[in-house]
């Protein structure tokens, strides 16, 4: 009986050693520890021992079991982890092929720039307002101090409706209707589309976006239209970014001024993009003539302001270094792609 | 306005480079285009005198000519113009000359030697104008008194530098070479010496022997001067009047008008010359026109005049407009003899108007409507009257007509220092603003804070305290302005809720992975065709242009649809097969009363296109879309004519149209250049924006478990799957937690026009387990509702 215990154990140790899957391991534990197993079945032989026998001959039965069980489960493990990692390997896939058609969409890369510009002028405090685009005369002229027939009207190629409606020409008809609806401190930006007759080419466009700002209070001075446009300039362009004021003239705006920035492109070194000037015009601004202040119901004596309007299109070109206009109005996937 | 550099400086002392006094002029507020050098074309070509002349020996055309070129001997020069002769002054090209044809050398031409070219004007690209005869053939004729050698840029007025200054509107006095000189001066600070005017009189009688001016429009012709010349020699200028002219981009035509058009020029007024033997009656009559008075401007054109517009006139017709153009009869012509010159100030609204509605816009024009100063009309006349006596060429009659009957008084500011220095931010003290000033002509004291200051009458853009600002401003510098924080009211910063919604809307659009594009807000009424709108369609009623850049954008935009076809074809043709774009902008809608403005909508518009796409993409952005403000919208199959009839939806709220989708028609698609499927949504972002459900928190998370069931019916291929979907959760109460398609089969043994669609059915209650009986009696609830609204019938 010892022999066989002995025959059995060195049997199934072998099978378990040859046994290639987990299938066939449960097999062989059947056969040999299952109920009809052959060690099980040699247990219950043992009532044919002589009872001295008995103990000694049921410890080595119950060792031999231990010891099949044990290797059993060692080699279970090892047949697992072996299938798991066959199975990985089997499922690898290429990682570098394309995913399926999805876009990544993104905004207009004017709107990008128009955002990021509101978003600095509301952190400093400036509430954003919006007014129509079809505009009375009234507002978008006369209002700021630019009668009919008045030559500064020529510097804006105007499209008529009619004799008193226009497309209007600024975001400066939205500061009329401000200042003439609220009681100051007033600081707003308006920003929105603009038409002027115009044909397009690289650097016109019959259609573009302005942003207009307008701050009432009192004691408004010029060096704080510089202080608020540098702040600007540094948020939208990067640090050692300034601006650069220049006289210039518009009629509701007294002193005005054209203001340059320091070029990106040559952080002001001077370059073909600025002409080797170190700087590029960006905006009109200036003190808000009293006239219209007075024009608009608002005292002049008290309160001063300053006003300033800059291009959308233009800041765009500038920020994201685009050699056209006209690229921002044929919306060619090619272009619009790029801004994700 | 351009000015040469060396005519300025005939007034004012530019010590530098015309860069850097561009930059000035700049710097302080006169607008600089461009520099541009004149003359860099060529070198190295002399004023040459032709000794003598003989043919060439070998050669039928051919001269030999010894030529005078200021370097002792003659040099020989082979020539083969015909004008060529002896005793002649050319422009001589000298050995190693570069012109705009090439190098010059020395050689021999049919075995003479030739030492460099004798020019024609073509060849040194002077254009023709500048020089009498030297856009003739054969070379240039120099017939001024100069010393061979002397270079021909000298004699020409080259090699100078031009200034285009761009002058804005409030400085119509810096339109002049005077203004300009004058505003130099406060820029650099030297003198300003203006010619000192005197004239000559050496005709006989005065004035009023020969004409008569009678002014009837006072308002119009503030101002009205007029002097006559008697004994004109026409001939041309010489060559310094002639070469500022040029320079200026004015073409010089005879002695007489040279002088009205260098006098504008120097002065900024605008003058006009009469042949006065043709000025019938002697008799020159400023007036409105006659309503549909006729008359012929000196280009030949006729119009048709309204009493709104001023005329010159004789005592029966209109001759010219005033200050815009002269008629045909007074021109002057190589045999004028006597001359009247007008300098006058005509309003200047009315000038713009009249120029307008004629569309005429002349050099004139252009003064008069930016503003020509009354009170220096006279100055100028006398200007011209002395110029006359300059070149010799008539005499000046005594006396003059003056028509001057309101002057302008003279305009005073009185302004405060401190707020001046408020208002600008920089501290600039009383006597440095009153030195500016004055430097500027505007005659100023200081005391203490109170500056007084009188206004030159030239500067009629001078009104108040912000104008004396801006001059202290400007001439002080800009660049003291200093960079401070406003010491003002706090307040908070705020996006409008409507752009904060416009965001929203596009940012969701973004995620979906669509890209945003811009388009005009103006369009081509023939694109409503294109879209097959009927001719009662409100669309069709849109806010038009008055003068439109073309047809293509002319009228406001009431529907985004065609731009957006556009864009989708523009990028077809690119050779991009798949698209999906959005465009958020304003749509039009015209007011019902006249002379009120257009109601102005927001919309959407979406597209998309290529191989992944089909109409529930489509949809899917929308419910989406609608999803991300908490709306659910009812689907029903709808939609304009130029969606496909059987691929078009309309979405609702309460019965109220937010949305419309589908595939685009093909006949559509193909007038817009389109040649696959491509599909388009459009939503009314106005009626989104308010049905923003707002969101107040969640509901608690379940406790209980939920039970699926699943259901096939069959019914008629026409039925909704979503309208069953809705009669499912109609009928199913409140214990449905939601209703699934999961699956549609169609099949021979269903019969035909059959399909049998399948449900997963969740149901779950807060606060208990459901029970069988509870499930079973939803269940039966859904089948009747679906059996009796649709007549489906459980799939066996």
């Amino acid at each position: 009986m010892e022999k066989m215990l002995r025959e059995i154990r060195e049997r199934v140790m072998r099978n378990i050693e040859e046994a290639e899957a987990s299938g066939s391991l449960e097999q062989i534990r059947v056969a040999a520890l299952g109920k009809k197993g052959e060690l099980t079945a040699l247990l219950r032989g043992m009532g044919k021992l002589p009872p001295e026998e008995r103990p000694k001959m049921g410890q080595m039965v119950n060792e031999v079991r231990a010891a099949l069980e044990s290797r059993l489960e060692e080699r279970a493990k090892a047949l697992a982890e072996r299938e798991k990692a066959a199975r990985l390997a089997a499922e690898t896939i290429d990682v570098t092929l394309p995913g399926p058609d999805r876009s990544a969409g993104s905004l207009h890369p004017m709107n990008i720039a128009l955002r990021k510009m509101v978003e600095v002028f509301v952190g400093m405090g400036y509430q954003v307002v919006e007014g129509p685009e079809v505009e009375f005369d009234h507002y978008n002229f006369e209002l700021l101090n630019i009668p009919k027939n008045h030559p500064a009207r020529d510097a804006q190629d105007t499209f008529y409706v009619d004799d008193n409606i226009v497309l209007r020409t600024h975001t400066s008809p939205v500061q009329a209707r401000i200042m003439t609806t609220r009681k100051p401190p007033i600081r707003v930006i308006c920003p929105g589309r603009v038409y002027r007759a115009d044909e397009a080419d690289a650097t016109h466009s019959p259609v573009f976006h302005q942003m207009e700002g307008l701050v009432i209070d009192e004691n408004i001075t010029m060096g704080d239209l510089k202080g608020t446009l540098d702040e600007f300039a540094r948020q939208m362009f990067g640090e050692g970014i300034r601006t650069r004021f220049r006289p210039s003239f518009f009629p509701f705006t007294e002193p005005s001024a054209e203001v340059d920035l320091t070029c990106a492109n040559c952080r002001g070194e001077g370059c073909r993009m600025c002409k080797g000037t170190g700087w590029i015009e960006v905006l009109g601004a200036g003190m808000v003539n009293p006239k219209v202040l007075e024009m608009c119901g608002i005292d002049s004596t008290k309160y001063s302001g300053f006003a300033f309007g800059m291009g959308v299109e233009r800041m765009t070109l500038l920020k994201y270094n685009i050699p056209n206009l006209r690229y921002l109005y044929e919306n060619d996937l090619r272009f619009l792609t790029q801004y994700r | 306005m351009k000015v040469p550099m060396k005519w300025l400086k005939e007034y004012v002392d530019i010590n530098m480079s015309a860069e850097e006094y561009a930059g000035k002029m700049v710097m302080t507020g006169t607008a600089v285009e461009g520099v541009e050098k004149t003359g860099t074309q060529f070198d190295k070509v002399v004023v040459g005198y032709v000794v003598s002349c003989v043919d060439h020996p070998n050669s039928d055309h051919l001269h030999i000519c010894m030529v005078d070129v200021g370097e002792g001997e003659p040099i020989q020069i082979v020539c083969g113009a015909p004008n060529v002769h002896a005793g002649m002054r050319v422009a001589a090209a000298l050995d190693g000359a570069h012109l705009p044809g090439g190098k010059i050398k020395k050689g021999k031409m049919r075995g003479e030697v030739s030492m460099g070219m004798l020019c024609s004007g073509p060849e040194l690209d002077v254009p023709a104008g500048l020089y009498p005869h030297i856009g003739d053939a054969g070379i240039i004729e120099i017939f001024e008194d100069v010393k061979p050698g002397t270079d021909v840029k000298e004699v020409f007025g080259l090699g100078d530098d031009i200034i285009d200054f761009e002058i804005l509107a409030n400085r119509p006095d810096c339109l002049s070479v005077w203004g300009l000189a004058r505003e130099s001066s406060a820029v650099l600070e030297e003198h300003f010496v203006m010619p000192e005017i005197a004239v000559e009189e050496t005709g006989k009688g005065t004035f009023d022997d020969y004409a008569k001016v009678e002014v009837h429009d006072e308002t119009l012709c503030p101002r009205y001067c007029a002097r006559v010349i008697t004994d004109v020699k026409i001939g041309p200028s010489p060559m310094w009047m002639r070469k500022y002219l040029y320079g200026a981009g004015i073409r010089p035509i005879n002695n007489i008008v040279d002088i009205t058009n260098f006098v504008m020029l120097e002065t900024g007024h605008p003058m006009h010359a009469f042949d006065l033997s043709k000025v019938k009656d002697q008799t020159i009559v400023v007036r409105r026109a006659k309503p549909g008075e006729h008359l012929t401007t000196l280009d030949g054109k006729e119009h048709v005049l309204d009493e709104t517009m001023l005329v010159i006139a004789d005592r029966e017709n209109a001759t010219g407009l005033a200050g815009i153009m002269g008629g045909e009869e007074s021109e002057i012509v190589d045999d004028t003899a006597s001359v009247l010159f007008e300098c006058a100030a005509f309003e200047r609204a009315n000038n713009r108007v009249t120029a307008r509605k004629l569309g005429i816009r002349t050099e004139s024009s252009g003064r008069f409507e930016k503003g020509v100063c009354p009170a220096t009309a006279m100055e100028a006349l006398e200007r011209a009257c002395m110029l006359v006596n300059i070149l010799e060429c008539g005499k000046v009659v005594p006396g003059c007509c003056d028509n001057y009957p309101n002057p302008k008084p003279p305009v005073e500011i009185e302004a405060s220092v401190r707020r001046i220095c408020r208002r600008i931010g920089v501290d600039v003290p009383g006597e440095a603003m009153e030195d500016i000033l004055n430097r500027l002509y505007i005659d100023t004291t200081v005391a203490g804070d109170a500056l007084h200051c009188e206004i030159p009458a030239f500067r009629q853009d001078m009104e108040s305290e912000a104008d004396v600002s801006e001059e202290v401003l400007r001439m002080y510098g800009y660049d003291h302005i200093p960079s401070t924080l406003m010491n003002a009211t706090t307040m908070a910063g705020q996006h409008d809720a409507k752009s904060v919604f416009n965001y929203r809307v596009k940012d969701a659009l973004v995620s979906m992975g669509l890209y945003e594009i811009l388009n005009y807000s103006f369009v081509s009424p023939r694109w409503l065709d294109k879209l097959g709108l009927a001719g009662d369609d409100p669309r069709r009623n849109v806010v038009k242009l008055r003068n439109p850049l073309g047809e293509d954008t002319s009228v406001m935009r009431t529907t985004l649809v065609p731009s957006m076809l556009n864009t989708v074809a523009a990028n077809l043709n690119r050779g991009i097969p798949e698209g999906r774009l959005f465009e958020l902008s304003k749509v039009f809608v015209p007011a019902e009363k006249p002379g009120e403005l257009p109601t102005e909508k927001s919309a959407l518009c979406i597209s998309a296109c290529g191989e992944y796409v089909d109409f529930y993409t489509m949809k899917n952005i929308v419910v989406w879309l609608l999803a991300k403000f908490g709306v659910t919208a009812a689907i029903s199959a709808d939609g304009d004519g130029y969606y496909h009839p059987g691929r078009k939806a309309v979405m609702t709220v309460d019965g109220e149209k937010l949305a419309t989708l589908g595939e685009i028609h093909p006949d559509v698609a193909e007038a817009f250049d389109i040649n696959r499927r491509v599909y388009v949504a459009e939503v009314d972002l106005d009626m989104l924006m308010p049905l923003e459900k707002d969101f107040y928190g969640v509901k608690p998370l379940p406790k209980f478990p939920a039970v699926s069931r699943d259901i096939a019916v069959v019914v008629d291929e026409r039925i909704g799957v979503g309208t069953m979907v809705d009669a499912i959760r109609a009928a199913a109460g409140k214990l449905l937690e939601d209703a699934k398609l999961f699956d549609i089969y169609r099949g021979e043994k269903l019969g035909s026009e059959r399909k049998s669609v399948a449900f997963a059915i969740t149901l779950r209650a807060a606060d208990r387990t459901l029970t069988d009986e509870e499930i079973n009696a939803v269940m039966e609830k859904v089948l009747k509702a679906l059996n009796t609204q649709f007549g489906a019938e459980l799939r066996a």
